[in-house]
């Protein structure tokens, strides 16, 4: 008999505007000691699935309808509350995406580690203890016996995933429910963190269910997968089946979006040119280390600035996509700031079209701000909630003289099927988008003054793999059609390869690799860039 | 309004204006019966103040000594108070103090707090240090002594109690503000307009400000109301109104002291008070709730 048996799940939500089917009719087994993967874009229900069995999910709005939850032989779905909280941690923990915000800040991780055995086990503190700072040996952290008394501010995104991961399996659950627990992680920590979920499962035997959007992290992990779509289960089986010989056209649409290969047909019309249309020498960004005070050690002292970057040149020739690839803190975006003007320069020069922009004014950067764009990370922030996206799609237009009252509605259409938005949009507010289009209204305003230079920072990293494929092909078309420059963030060396010319890799503020994307790929001179491309997660059972 | 026009590849006439936030909003509060039920009285009571001098039925410092403290009647819908002025007539000129310094005194507040709180938020470091130690120094001035010594220096003055009044109420407000736009500058939808150029008055005005709304909007509806208040203790203290004029405040203060024997010299100024401060709390959710557009699904 398995573990875990659900049968029939229906999760519905009674919103003002009707009833969402989040979940409609799932069923899955999870054996002991195997992974279930559950793979689906956002909004799948795959996360509100696992929620309704420990009854996380908020009731009202949310109703569970119909369907059986066989825990070891006990319907999870028909416990009291009193006995799901002891379920709860003790037998079922969970892993959550964002592991800063899931720890207390205010507690050091010890005292939260120790919580479940001092509240379900009533162990001895000092026994409590002795059996955290084992776990947190045994998930790899250093020094244990010091980390127990840090607080979460002090450690590292990786660090406190593992402690997360320590946090479960404190009360020695049966099973684990991972929700996307490497999403918020940079590809070599989250290459870690997956093998460690994997060494621990083996040796501890429990059964975990992986939540994730990324089809190569779970291909990765698990041994069966349940792929879902709009609350229902798509395709199930095991994952070397799954993925060699999808049967379903969703699991083959999502495999096809993987940004997988070169960048097809590779321009080889850009000549090399006397003049680059940007070029940064020696470019240093120091932040001033806030946490150090006056009466900090001398040793801290010495080294009292955060070098965002530190001596960086490159030149991003005419009409090529430059790519820009390193993990969080690389400096990256610091980068693509400072070119636009948005971060400070402390050192070094920027040569925009053979003119120097270093620390230029406001109001002497804003004839060449026509000229030069940014595309932001997270198109729900980027857009100005109480903007409709006429209003949002006119003010560069208008505030840049591009356009006149009478003529800019015009052109905002025109906008508008330039980044593929439907016109009857036009009146309407971001928030009555999903994020895809939300990207292709930012896009539409960064190429609405008609810029030759676009800095794109993680443009499709918010968004989901069928989505991210779209945009990342609306941008190469863009580029085509438009004649642009760009220079492309992203920690994603799929994306980057998929979509650059070229490519920089970054690390610790220092350039360590540049050079054409193929050749990096083929050949990558960098120890870094080495580590980085094995990291990255693949589809493991595919044949290319 | 044409927000019911279909949306279709034509534009709809105000989009050009540029102004469809406020366009949307009032579409969006004329659905919302209890923000219109409120404004609509707002509206009555200012008419009704506006008009005073030539409706009223008695003047307002009247006396029948004769007749007294007399209960509501005929001739007197509010009854009298103790030297037999008419209450109705002394409510309708006391509503007309009232409102002229809820309004302008928040008004007040509102322009000087949501720039000030605006522009330190915005411009941060050095500036708003100095802005807000400023805020912080106005606030530890002890309120009485700054009255008294406005009173000493310039004398008893109808425009002292706007001054006085808006001098303590902006700093709560720029607070506010302040607080708001330092969250809202780190979104990367003002970076967004950093990069397209604009200016940073425009990126005050149509980026910052409108976002930072919400709050503003129901610390203004809580602080009309306090300010009434602030004016019949000023008034009480002797700068700003006094008698045989009249204020809200100034006769709910009076009312207490006769509560027991002629209660509806309190009742009904307290009233007027009450309806002011009920309706205006619920224009005010009404219009947070209409400013933001992610409230209503319509």
């Amino acid at each position: 008999m398995a573990l875990l048996e659900v049968t029939n799940l229906k999760v519905h939500f009674h919103t003002r505007n009707g009833v969402v089917k989040a979940v409609d009719g799932v069923s899955f087994n999870v054996e002991a000691g195997q992974t279930l993967g559950i793979v689906g874009e956002s909004g799948s229900g795959k996360s509100v699935c696992c929620y309704s069995l420990l009854g996380l999910v908020p009731q009202p709005p949310g109703r569970i309808e119909a369907g059986t939850a066989l825990f070891d032989g006990e319907d999870l779905l028909r416990c009291s509350r009193r006995r799901l909280r002891q379920l709860r941690g003790n037998e079922i923990a969970v892993i959550f995406q964002d592991p800063m915000t899931c720890l207390n800040p205010y507690l050091t991780i010890g005292e939260q580690l120790i919580e479940p055995l001092l509240y379900h086990r009533k162990t001895p503190r000092k026994e409590a203890r002795q059996q955290a700072v084992a776990l947190l040996d045994e998930v790899g952290i250093r020094q244990p016996e010091r980390r127990f008394d840090s607080y979460p501010h002090e450690l590292s995104g990786g660090m406190r995933q593992r402690v997360m991961i320590a946090m479960a399996l404190i009360a020695e659950p049966r099973l684990i429910i991972c929700d996307e627990p490497t999403t918020a992680l940079d590809v070599t920590i989250q290459a870690q963190i997956l093998k460690l979920i994997k060494d621990l499962q083996h040796k501890r035997q429990v059964a975990v269910i992986f939540i994730s959007h990324d089809l190569a992290v779970v291909s990765e992990v698990a041994d069966h997968v349940l792929v879902m779509q709009n609350g229902r289960v798509v395709e199930q089986g095991e994952v070397a089946e799954l993925f060699s010989n999808p049967s379903e056209a969703y699991t083959r649409k999502l495999i096809a979006s993987i940004p997988d290969g070169a960048k097809s047909a590779a321009p080889e019309r850009r000549e090399l040119q006397p003049h680059p249309l940007v070029s940064v020498s020696h470019l240093r960004t120091w932040f001033r280390d806030h946490s150090i005070g006056l009466f900090s050690p001398a040793a801290a002292k010495a080294q009292r600035h955060i070098k965002a970057l530190d001596d960086v040149s490159l030149r991003i020739e005419r009409h090529e996509i430059l790519g820009v690839v390193g993990e969080s803190g690389s400096g990256k975006s610091t980068l693509g700031r400072a070119i636009l003007g948005l971060a400070p320069v402390t050192d070094g020069r920027i040569i925009y079209d053979g003119r120097d922009i270093t620390n230029l004014s406001a109001r002497a950067m804003k004839p060449l701000r026509r000229r030069m764009q940014m595309i932001f990370q997270d198109p729900y922030a980027s857009l100005n909630p109480r903007m409709t996206i006429f209003e949002t799609l006119a003010e560069p237009l208008l505030v840049h003289g591009l356009a006149n009252r009478r003529t800019v509605a015009a052109q905002v259409l025109a906008l508008m099927d330039d980044v593929g938005l439907v016109r009857t949009c036009i009146r309407k507010y971001p928030h009555e988008f999903s994020g895809g289009q939300r990207q292709r209204i930012a896009i539409g305003r960064a190429i609405a003054t008609r810029p030759e230079f676009i800095v794109a920072d993680e443009p499709v990293s918010a968004l989901d793999v069928t989505i991210q494929a779209q945009i990342l092909d609306l941008i190469l078309d863009l580029v085509a059609r438009h004649d642009l420059t760009m220079m492309f963030i992203s920690h994603d060396l799929g994306v980057v390869r998929y979509i650059a010319d070229r490519v920089l890799v970054l690390h610790r503020g220092q350039v360590v690799e540049e050079g054409d994307t193929g050749k990096v790929w083929a050949a990558p001179q960098a120890e870094y860039t080495r580590e980085l491309l094995q990291a990255i997660p693949r589809l493991a059972h595919v044949q290319p | 309004m044409s927000t019911d026009a279909p949306h279709t590849g034509q534009l709809p006439d105000d989009a050009e204006q540029g102004t469809s936030l406020w366009a949307d909003a009032w579409a969006r509060l004329r659905k919302n019966r209890l923000a219109l039920f409120g404004l609509g009285v707002i509206i009555f009571l200012c008419v009704v103040s506006l008009l005073t001098p030539w409706i009223a039925p008695y003047g307002y410092e009247q006396q029948n000594l004769a007749l007294g403290a007399t209960p509501p009647s005929w001739q007197h819908w509010f009854g009298t108070d103790i030297f037999g002025r008419d209450l109705l007539t002394r409510v309708m000129w006391g509503g007309r103090m009232s409102l002229m310094v809820g309004f302008v005194a928040t008004g007040v507040a509102l322009v000087i707090g949501v720039l000030w709180g605006t522009v330190a938020g915005y411009a941060g470091g050095r500036v708003d240090a100095v802005m807000m130690r400023l805020v912080d120094i106005l606030y530890a001035l002890p309120f009485m002594i700054f009255i008294i010594l406005l009173m000493v220096v310039f004398g008893r003055n109808i425009i002292l109690l706007f001054l006085a009044i808006g001098a303590v109420e902006w700093l709560t407000m720029a607070r506010i503000v302040r607080g708001q736009v330092q969250s809202l500058r780190r979104q990367e939808f003002i970076e967004a307009a950093h990069s397209l150029g604009l200016s940073r008055w425009r990126i005050i005005r149509k980026h910052l400000i409108p976002n930072s709304l919400g709050p503003v909007i129901v610390y203004t509806t809580l602080t009309i109301p306090s300010v009434m208040l602030l004016e019949a203790f000023l008034s009480f203290l002797g700068l700003g109104v006094q008698p045989p004029e009249s204020s809200w405040g100034l006769l709910i203060n009076n009312g207490v002291e006769t509560m027991e024997e002629y209660p509806w010299l309190l009742i009904f100024p307290g009233l007027a008070l009450a309806i002011t401060l009920f309706s205006l709390n619920f224009l005010g959710d009404g219009l947070r709730d209409a400013l933001d557009p992610r409230s209503s699904k319509d």
